[in-house]
Parts: C-alpha cells; structure tokens; sequence
C-alpha cells in the first residue's frame, strides 16, 4: 500500500523538520474527502492513476479542500454550513489546528491560498444579514488576519485568477439560514453573480446573466492559464426548463452559455457539481450527478463533443491527458476520449477533486 | 453525441422495471392536484368580491374570506412546478420567508408614493412580488403598523389590487393546469416529462419538499436555536395562522402520500402512521403563534413535532423513494 509506505516516510521526514514538502507526501495531484468503508469521513492524496497516497481522519463529512502551494498541508472544509475546517499537515497525518468561524458566520465549503502561501481566504455567510463574506487568515498560526465582502449573496467556491492578485468569486445568489438547514431563503429575489476581488476586497467587476436566468445559481469555477473562467450552475427555477449549466466568461466581456442538446441536457435536473478544464485546455466539462452525467464542450467553438453516462460522478480535475473524474461509488477515472477506470477503492468520493498546484 | 462505453454504462444505477403509474398519475391529478387549485380560484374569487364591497381592515366579511383563501393555498403551496413557476405565480401569492422584511417596504413604498399602479391589473402585477399575495395582504388587515399608513382610500385600493392580483393568479394556475394534467399523466415527446418515472419523480419531490419545508421552514424559523427562539418570525402569526399552515400542508402531503404510495400497502401503511402522529401532535400544541418556542417546556413540543415530520421524511426516502426510482447516490442527494 503506498499509503503506508507514504505516510512512514513521511513521519520519519517530519522528525527532521517542521513543514513537509508535497514531494515528502508521494506528490500527491489531487485531494478529495471521501466516506470510507469503516464509516469514517476522510481526506485523501490521490495521484492521477488514482492511488491513494495518504488518507487522513476529518470530523464530519467533507466538501472540499485547498492545498497549499509548496507545504504539505491541506485544509479541509466542511460541508455547509460547518463552521470549521480543518488544517490538515500531510506528512505527519495530524491535524495542525483548527478554522472556528467567528460568531454568526458559517463557512461554504471552498477556500484558496494566496500564491505565495502566507494567506488563506474562505467564503463565508454572515447568516443574520445574509451577505456573503471573505474570510482572510495568516498560515503561520491560522489565525484571522480580516475579511472583507464577497459582493453578493452565498458565496461558494472562489478561484485566484493567473495574476495572482485578483479572486474570481461564484457568489451563488441564495440565502440559507443555519436554523432553517438548507432551506433557500430568497428564491423569488436571487441574482447570482460572478464577481472579481483584488487581493483586499476592491471589487473589479461584477458579472450577472441575464433576468431570465436570475435562478441559476453560479456555484462551482475553474480557471485558465488565459484567465478565461468556467462556471458551472445549479437551477432553481422549474425543472421543466432545461437551462445551461456551464458558461465562460473573460473579463470586460459578456458571458458565453454552453449546453447539450435539449434531448440530452433534460436528462440533468438542472444540476452542474464540478467544474474543470482538460490538461491541454481545449475542452471543458461538467459533472452532473443527477444526471449521472458528465458533459465535455469544446472551448473554442462552445459546441458538447462528449455526453458520458457516469453513476453519481461529481469530482472533477485536469488531466495530463484530458480529466480525472471522481464518483460516489468509489470509481477513480480518466478521461481522454473516453473514460477509463483507473481505480475503485472501497469509499465514496464526495463533491470535488482539487488540484495540488505544481512547483513551476 | 452519446459515447457509450460497454465498462462505464455497466456501471448506472439499475432502473426500476418499467411499471404502469398510469393509474397513480391520474388518481394524484383528479384526486388531489385539480380539485385543490380549483378550490383555490373559488375562494380567490370570493375574497376579491369582498373586498370590492368593504375593504375595511377589520373587516370580519373581509379577514373571513382572506382565511378561507390562504387555506386553500396552504392546501395546494407544496405543488411547486409547472403552472404554479410560469410567472413566479406562487412566489406572488406568498412571498415568505421574508428575511429581509421586503413585504412591508414594498407596501410602505406604494402608499407613501399613492402608486397609481394599484389603478390596473396589469400595472400591479408588474410590482415586486414581495408587496403581492396572501402575506401582503395579512400586514394590511393585520399589522397596526398598515392601520393609518396614507389615505384610507389608497388603503383600500390596495387591498383591492391585492386580491385581484391574488385570484387573477389562482386562475392562471388552475386553467393552466388544465393542459398540463395531460402532460403529467401521459409523459413522452409532448410533455416535459419523458416516462411515467420522470412524472411520478416530479410529484414524489413534491412531497419530500413539501415536507421539508414545513419541518425546516415553517417551524424552524420560529424556533430558531435554544438561546435564540424567534417567536416572531412565525408564519403568517399577525393573522394567528402559523401552526394551522403546519396543520394543512400536513394534511395535504398526507393525502399525496397515500396516493403515491397505493401500491405499496406496506409503505402507505407506514406513512400514514407516521402523518397521523404528527398531526395529532400539531393538533395537540394549541399555539396557533407558535409563541412556545420562547419557552423551554414549549420548546421541547415544537421539538417533537418537527421530529414527526422527519420520521415521515425519513419513510418517504428510505421507502417510497427507491419504488419511483429516485437516484440514491452519494453526490447526487448531497446538492452543493
């Protein structure tokens, strides 16, 4: 098992220094929370060919992680609305400390370090107002440093763009209430947005789709080396209407909405879980676990060029190849131009696979 | 195009055998979805005529048939597709929550500025949705705060805009309904649902939603947390009616239940258990405001109640769930 043979040498690593390298970790490219046979949630290192290299207790089910640009340590996120995360070092398999969210704030399940790694921002909802916040840490001690808003409602996953200075934000429009569960509070007023934040909160630009779109929420992103963004949505409108739940925005420019043929894009439930870019980044797709479908477009001329039937396949990163997909039911893929198994542990793969970022 | 490849499609959920829901679909539609929102245009109608002859506040012609109204809607709010979304029709006959108190500053907003669109039908469905439907209209017949707010005439040509508003869109719902039963019950290439599965799927999330609105929603808000309850945010609780709208939807999914289920004797028989206790528990909390969850003992009854209502959740998906079909998986119930 190269989890054990990892984990070892990465315990005998840590005696000789505090902060482990991802190389100390087997190199890891993705994390990803999964349910695992023995009833534990936990977070894990898989490679592309889907072994998994570390897996590490959480408290609760998870939804996602961000990885640290050159430290072995992860933090992983709760599912909404958790109101900590965890820091997770991965050498050693312990946990670091813990993320509280301050009094009356509850986290979104998403957060992303700067590029040099000295700060960690989170989403985050100031319930009894409703406004989306940024949470703004230090990682030396994980301690909060300040927060500024999110420009919108239900902020969910947050990306930094190429430059390094800018966050691009799905501010996904619907308010929920802890006391009230996952009850959405303001479906009839929702309007996502797309919103661009310098490094202190500045907004840069905001983008809306149009009214006739207004429900559907702008949940999960992925960015390009261009800085063109992929969004994926969740509708909440009718489910007669089968609206798209993929788009591509670039800045200064209108958004470009990318959907299936009707026939195929019915068959969705109005449901887009994540989001990623191919390694070569001329395609793009969708996972839909409603659908148990995961739909690949090409970038240039927004047409689908591949609609895979995929039980409960939610995870979703770039491949050197193309992508690596994640399912419930345990399955570890590739996707080039067909999906291939690589692996199926026994675990269920929870919403999203996150790319480790590589040293240049 | 479709690529299948034979390793991956192995792996989709096996669909249920092909069944014949004809019978359900058309029993849920002529029993349960047709008769609620006819009622509905009827009562509608009879509140708009009232108030076209005395929209007093309180009125007790006017708060009678304002009553008789928003039960019929209770009775019918969990139906929430098809002609109920075009238009945000249902959104405009009851806007709540209301976590932002738009209701009341939509309302002081048209009578601080006499709108004149209180003047047509068509103008007044154009306003915000927040200052329409049921809950608007309990702030002017209840809320001391709408009692001397402007003119007494603009008052009551708003409440008479109000009513319109509310039966023209109880009407739409229901004539529409009138094409769309047909979808419903013969699903294909004319219909937006494609198999009798998609059809039942449709009026199954009816009943789960429903239900969850009721337990997370209905009573949630007010209970807020142990250290914080929040009596005041009761449903409808100006007009005393939070734990009747709690009563009615239950008595609503009950009878959805029990004809989803109809072949299954064995779940129908389990949810109808499950329903029974918890109306009787509803039944037996005699606080029409809910104010007891501002009390530890009161607390604990609200408590029990909205745990009722998750063991009837708990039936529906454990049970009903998988005889629709309904996908189980990890990621796709999970919805983040």
């Amino acid at each position: 098992m190269p989890s054990r043979r990892h984990f070892l040498a990465g315990l005998a690593a840590t005696s000789l220094s505090p902060i482990q390298s991802w190389a100390a970790v087997g190199s890891p490219d993705y994390l990803a929370a999964a349910l695992f046979p023995d009833g534990s949630y936990r977070l894990a290192g898989l490679d592309t060919g889907g072994n998994i290299l570390f897996s590490i207790p959480l408290p609760a089910r998870g939804h996602a992680a961000a990885a640290h640009p050159h430290r072995a340590q992860a933090v992983a996120f709760a599912r909404r609305p958790g109101t900590f995360a965890v820091v997770i070092d991965c050498a050693t398999g312990t946990e670091v400390t813990r993320l509280n969210a301050p009094h009356g704030r509850h986290f979104y399940g998403h957060g992303v370090f700067s590029p040099d790694g000295t700060r960690l921002f989170t989403t985050e909802n100031d319930y009894d107002s409703g406004d989306g916040v940024i949470g703004v840490w230090n990682t030396d001690s994980y301690t909060r440093i300040g927060e500024f808003p999110s420009s919108g409602i239900g902020p969910h996953d947050m990306r930094l763009m190429p430059d390094g200075q800018t966050l691009v934000i799905a501010n996904g429009g619907i308010e929920t209430h802890p006391e009230t569960g996952r009850t959405k509070l303001n479906l009839p007023t929702m309007q996502p947005q797309l919103t661009y934040l310098d490094l202190s909160g500045t907004v840069l630009e905001q983008m809306e789709l149009p009214r006739a779109l207004h429900k559907n929420s702008i949940r999960h992103l992925a960015v390009r080396h261009d800085g063109l963004v992929a969004f994926a949505m969740q509708w909440q409108g009718d489910k007669v209407h089968h609206p798209p739940l993929l788009g591509l925005h670039r800045r200064g420019e209108a958004p470009r909405l990318l959907s299936a043929p009707d026939a195929a894009q019915s068959t969705l439930q109005g449901y887009a879980g994540s989001v990623a870019f191919a390694g070569d980044e001329t395609t793009v797709a969708i996972t839909c676990p409603r659908g148990n479908a995961l739909h690949r477009f090409d970038v240039a001329n927004g047409q689908l060029n591949g609609d895979f039937p995929l039980e409960d396949v939610c995870g979703l990163g770039s491949g050197p190849k193309g992508f690596v997909f994640t399912t419930g039911t345990g399955i570890v893929g590739e996707l080039t131009s067909t999906p291939r198994i690589s692996a199926r542990p026994d675990c269920h793969w929870d919403n999203h696979l996150i790319p480790i970022r590589k040293p240049a | 195009m479709r690529i299948l490849v034979a390793a991956v499609a192995l792996t989709l959920p096996l669909t249920a055998l092909a069944q014949d829901r004809e019978p359900i679909l058309s029993d849920a539609v002529e029993g349960h979805i047709l008769p609620g929102f006819a009622s509905l245009a009827e009562t509608t109608g009879v509140l708009a005529q009232t108030a076209q002859t005395d929209c007093t506040q309180t009125s007790p012609e006017l708060r009678g048939a304002y009553h008789a109204a928003f039960d019929d809607w209770i009775s019918v709010s969990h139906l929430r597709f098809g002609p109920s979304e075009v238009n945000d029709r249902a959104f405009a006959l009851a806007f709540w929550p209301d976590t932002k108190g738009f209701t009341p500053k939509a309302l002081s907003s048209l009578i601080a500025t006499e709108d004149a669109a209180v003047e047509s039908p068509e103008g007044f469905a154009e306003t915000s949705v927040a200052g329409r439907g049921f809950f608007a209209l309990e702030q002017m017949l209840y809320e001391p705060n709408f009692a001397d707010q402007g003119s007494a005439t603009y008052r009551c040509a708003l409440i008479q805009a109000i009513t319109t508003d509310i039966v023209s869109n109880a009407r739409a719902i229901n004539a529409d309904w009138g094409g769309y039963s047909t979808a419903l019950t013969q699903p294909g290439d004319d219909s937006p649902y494609r198999s009798d599965d998609e059809a039942m799927q449709e009026l199954y999330k009816a009943l789960v939603t429903g239900l969850e609105f009721t337990g997370d929603t209905r009573l949630g808000r007010p209970m807020g947390t142990f250290d914080r309850p929040r009596p005041n945010r009761a449903e409808a609780r100006r007009s005393e009616r939070a734990l009747r709208h709690v009563e009615l939807s239950l008595t609503a999914l009950r009878d959805l239940a029990a004809r989803l289920s109809a072949d299954h004797p064995k779940i129908a028989a389990d949810l109808d258990s499950a329903f029974d206790k918890a109306i009787i528990r509803a039944q037996s909390l005699d606080d029409p405001v809910l104010a007891g969850v501002a009390t530890p003992q009161g607390r604990l009854r609200v408590e029990a109640l909205q745990q009722a209502i998750n063991d009837i959740r708990a039936i529906a998906s454990a049970e009903l769930g998988p005889t629709l079909g309904i996908s189980a998986g990890f990621n796709s119930l999970d919805g983040d």
